[in-house]
């Protein structure tokens, strides 16, 4: 926990994860050394899809939590928590969340598009994942932030 | 145990008080083909998945999903709703073969 705090910055929004097979929980992106491919440079699939989503604004870190568990025992069912302290208010909320999932081969995993009346950004499902890459949850605020 | 494609359930907690926030649970059988896969004949499996679901609470759209084959089988989601009123909470799943699948269950509150 401490590790993710001291790694958040103030106002940013978006997080890579690296999924292992023995998974480490919710990495910040930072606190990593070595991994497959750097994840600031996505691959051109991903590149794609973030230009396609998010045209030229800058996806921030921070602000995001994902988690992922330790042990992904069977690559056909891994639980993903998405969670957020960003607000989820009438004139500022969360209005997206992206789940890119780097190698899988439609990467644009899953949508969530949100209201205020969901009054919290915790979202959590189970995907498919085939090999060790990286996950990025990407939030997109109603003000247009990334 | 859900067997039949399209058997959906929503779980809310049973003791809700107005202003809440609450977790909803919900979980649709679907296979989630995602197309890549052969039979043992070699025949292909098609692509087959839930594609959109639309929560409504009451006659408010609240949320959408927009879901790719990714997506593991018979999929869960859970996600947090501000209970502020009573009205049904209604899920309706689509998939790319365009059979919807609907589910409902009403929010109403105890008396606190």
């Amino acid at each position: 926990m401490t590790e993710r705090r001291a790694f958040f910055r103030s106002c940013a929004l978006a997080l890579t994860g690296l999924l292992t097979s023995r998974t480490e929980r919710l990495l910040a992106v930072t606190g990593l050394d070595s991994g497959p491919e750097d994840p600031e440079v996505p691959n051109q699939e991903v590149a794609r899809i973030l230009k396609q989503l998010f045209g030229d604004r800058p996806i921030r870190r921070g602000h995001v939590q994902l988690d992922m568990p330790i042990v992904a025992e069977d690559g056909r069912v891994v639980p993903v928590i998405i969670e957020s302290d960003l607000p989820m208010t009438d004139d500022r909320y969360v209005k997206g969340i992206h789940l890119i999932v780097d190698h899988n081969p439609d990467p644009h995993l899953a949508a969530f598009h949100l209201t205020p009346a969901i009054g919290s950004v915790s979202i959590s499902t189970r995907i498919k994942m085939k090999r060790t890459t990286w996950v990025r949850a990407i939030l997109e605020t109603s003000n247009g932030e990334v | 145990m859900i067997n039949d494609i399209g058997e959906a359930r929503i779980r809310v907690p049973d003791q809700i008080r107005r202003g809440d926030l609450i977790t909803v649970n919900a979980i649709v059988s679907h296979p989630m083909d995602t197309g890549f896969f052969r039979t043992a004949e070699g025949d292909p499996i098609p692509a087959y998945f839930i594609k959109d679901v639309v929560v409504t609470y009451g006659n408010q759209e609240v949320a959408r999903f927009e879901w790719t084959s990714g997506i593991s089988r018979d999929p869960v989601v859970s996600f947090t709703l501000k209970a502020d009123k009573e009205a049904p909470l209604t899920m309706v799943w689509s998939d790319n073969k365009g059979a919807s699948f609907k589910q409902s269950v009403n929010i109403s509150f105890i008396s606190a």
